[in-house]
């Protein structure tokens, strides 16, 4: 016993010193693309949209999860050791951002320094509290709705946040960024008329969501989003919540239930049933369904779900 | 008069014609070279304006949009540099088949309520504690240590008192963990709750060309062990040196494996001569089916070496000194309100000559938990266990767990 003890013991100092000595071997030479990760699918998109082959995106909450709940994981550690700036969502909607940021131990990354990008910046904030807040309220945000990201009129100002921080890091190519976010906000700017016209049906509708997550999509709309599934934020829906949304969406004639593909649709599916609404999925992340790979199709995606369903 | 009326117009006709033509001519270019120049000005200055009306717009969309905000916290009080403050609160009944109670422990008890405290230092630290009270009215200082990032070699420096990173349960906080105890071999020989020492220990992320990630940590502690543990002595001042190799692999979007190797050397009493040497070996298996749906499979096993053993305690059954325990646990997370689970225990206890020295202790225990909210959990559990002193005991938890404030959980 003793004999493999040691044995074991001295196979384990051996695998240390050796891991120790390649992680001094470099791993990459000559020019490489700026490393960025994101922590969501939407700003690695705008990040890709504006350095394009000269940046090498990754992001930390797969699309098809809820980002609130997000347990971020080795890998990510490690794409973060290597990376040379951390786009974020600012706020306090990544409650997980700052312990992986710990573990990766890279001060440069914490909120509010040099390689961080916090896309809230600029930002007008909807339903920002004001007053002394409570957990009895369920789950909300301290400063503000953060799900600033369904609104394409918001993707312009966080392309300029990932724009201006793109120049200040990387300089040499200052010109081919500023090239690249002209065309892309000159893009977004055609499609947000298109998307405008596509939904001209929507504007002052009103709608009943899962969570409280679509207030800037209904912004852009002109939708009305007053009663939600979940009783608070954050908190399962309970067989009195759900009798009184029934009368309530009676009441107001509510033609559609939007929530994204990662809530329980079990509720949402028995009270459509009742009422003779519709379950429309509205997707929260870039790529959280199939053929919503990229910014323009995320939005074509949701705008014709929306669009269809108030018909 | 005349004469000089003369000389200027001689003078004028002597002049050659083709120099008049090429001042014209020079003229004329000159001319064309500054309507050239007064055109690209005028292009470049609409070029500006069209620009400067772009970002007059954009300014007009970024700052010029704030009147439907209410007024926030935020900007009703002055910024201030309070830290991140929270408590958590775990309520644990307990009640177990054993007829006698000598410690009391079969009853309704505030085990723990935790005072979580956290903030960043300066641009380079932060520092973390966590002060615990329990109904018995002591206090113990679980944490207090400062982290220190970005040292040279991408490494990360903890010093202070905290857990050390020894396998994959002793780092865990309570209420973080699966189940409302602590696995046995934890228990017996780290202590009741794991256990938590002053020290320091440096981590780094390795980089490897490799698509697994390999994560090491060594530290230097002080002697002893947590409430209950037996696997060092209780001297503090003989330090115990530990290392953790976590190796992790991501097999597909939703799966992923981990593997851990541990080592601690420490000693055994006051006497530095007598070592203890602890080898750990941990893995995990998680796997994603949808939100709020988990698999976690998750084990850990050590072998402890205690040199005096083989003349004081166990020459004559454990002629090597060896004890060893680990555990299995099957986790589910069934939704976002119910998780269920079932963990096994063998653990062979250091002092077990005092009791049946054939006998490792068994326990099979089998677990629901109900989350309320994020911020509230109910457990229930019930463990049959074999002792060993051959006696069977049957224990049966309720566990409430609440939170406020805030209250990070470290990645693990």
């Amino acid at each position: 016993m003793f004999k493999l003890k040691y044995l074991i013991r001295k196979s384990t100092v051996i695998t240390l010193l050796s891991c120790v000595a390649l992680s001094t071997v470099p791993c990459h030479a000559g020019e490489n693309p700026l490393k960025v990760v994101a922590t969501q699918t939407m700003y690695s998109s705008v990040v890709k949209e504006i350095g394009k082959d000269r940046v090498d995106v990754k992001y930390v909450a797969p699309p098809k999860f809820n980002v609130h709940f997000i347990q971020p994981k080795p890998t990510d550690v490690r794409n973060i050791t290597k990376a040379d700036l951390y786009v974020d969502a600012g706020l306090d909607l990544e409650a997980w951002s700052d312990s992986l940021l710990e573990a990766a131990g890279k001060p440069e990354f914490f909120r509010g320094r040099e390689k961080n990008v916090d896309m809230s910046k600029g930002i007008r904030l909807l339903e920002v509290p004001d007053h002394q807040l409570s957990r009895a309220e369920g789950d909300i945000h301290i400063y503000g709705n953060p799900h600033y990201n369904m609104n394409p009129e918001n993707v312009k100002i966080m392309a300029e946040n990932v724009l201006e921080k793109l120049k200040s890091i990387d300089p040499a190519n200052a010109s081919y960024y500023e090239a690249n976010e002209k065309a892309f906000i000159s893009r977004l700017n055609e499609k947000i008329t298109e998307w405008k016209k596509l939904c001209a049906n929507c504007a002052g509708q009103e709608i009943l969501s899962y969570h409280k997550d679509i207030a800037y999509f209904a912004d852009f709309l002109g939708l009305k989003a007053e009663q939600y599934i979940e009783p608070k934020p954050g908190i399962p829906p309970t067989p009195k919540h759900l009798e009184f949304l029934e009368e309530y969406v009676k009441a107001n004639h509510i033609k559609a239930i939007v929530m994204p593909t990662y809530y329980p649709k079990d509720a949402a599916e028995v009270l459509a049933k009742r009422v003779g609404a519709k379950v429309v999925t509205i997707c929260q992340n870039i790529g959280e369904l199939p053929g919503t790979d990229d910014i323009f199709s995320f939005f074509d995606y949701n705008f014709n779900q929306i669009s269809e369903a108030l018909k | 008069m005349r004469i000089a009326l003369i000389l200027i117009l001689f003078l004028i006709f002597m002049i050659p014609k083709e120099a008049c033509a090429e001042d014209i001519a020079a003229l004329e270019a000159q001319v064309k070279q500054l309507t050239q120049v007064v055109y690209s000005l005028k292009t470049t200055v609409d070029t500006q304006q069209q620009e400067i009306a772009d970002l007059k717009k954009t300014y007009q969309i970024k700052y010029q949009t704030p009147t439907p905000q209410p007024a926030s916290l935020a900007t009703i009080l002055p910024p201030k540099f309070t830290p991140e403050i929270g408590a958590v609160a775990d309520v644990v009944a307990k009640l177990d088949s054993s007829k006698v109670d000598p410690e009391n422990v079969n009853r309704v008890s505030v085990r723990e309520l935790e005072l979580v405290l956290g903030s960043n230092v300066d641009p380079y630290s932060r520092l973390d504690a966590t002060i615990a009270f329990n109904d018995k009215n002591e206090i113990d200082l679980e944490e207090a240590y400062l982290t220190r990032f970005g040292l040279p070699f991408g490494t990360t420096a903890r010093i202070g008192e905290f857990l050390p990173k020894i396998g994959k349960m002793v780092p865990v906080h309570r209420d973080s963990i699966d189940t409302v105890d602590e696995p046995f071999v934890i228990q017996r020989y780290f202590g009741d709750e794991g256990m938590h020492k002053a020290g320091v220990d440096l981590t780094k992320v390795l980089d490897l060309p490799l698509p697994s990630v390999h994560q090491v940590t060594v530290g230097v502690i002080e002697g002893g062990n947590g409430d209950g543990g037996t696997a060092f002595g209780p001297a503090r001042r003989r330090p115990t040196l530990y290392g953790h190799l976590k190796n992790y692999i991501d097999i597909t979007d939703v799966t992923n494996f981990e593997l851990g190797v541990s080592e601690a050397v420490g000693s055994n009493d006051n006497d530095a001569s007598f070592k203890t040497n602890v080898f750990g070996v941990d893995a995990t298996l998680r796997h994603t089916i949808a939100q709020d749906k988990e698999i976690k499979l998750q084990g850990e096993t050590f072998v402890l070496n205690r040199r005096e053993s083989i003349d004081e305690f166990d020459a004559t059954t454990n002629p090597s000194g060896d004890f060893w325990g680990g555990y299995g646990l099957f986790d589910v997370r069934l939704s976002s309100q119910w998780g269920a689970g079932f963990r096994f225990d063998y653990v062979e206890p250091v002092d077990r000559l005092l009791a049946d020295p054939n006998k490792g202790e068994i326990g099979y225990t089998g677990y629901l938990t109900f989350y309320q909210s994020e911020f509230a959990r109910l457990r229930a559990q019930l463990s049959h266990i074999y002792l060993t002193n051959g006696s069977i005991d049957d224990r049966v938890f309720l566990q409430g767990t609440f939170a406020i404030g805030e209250h990070k959980h470290k990645l693990q």
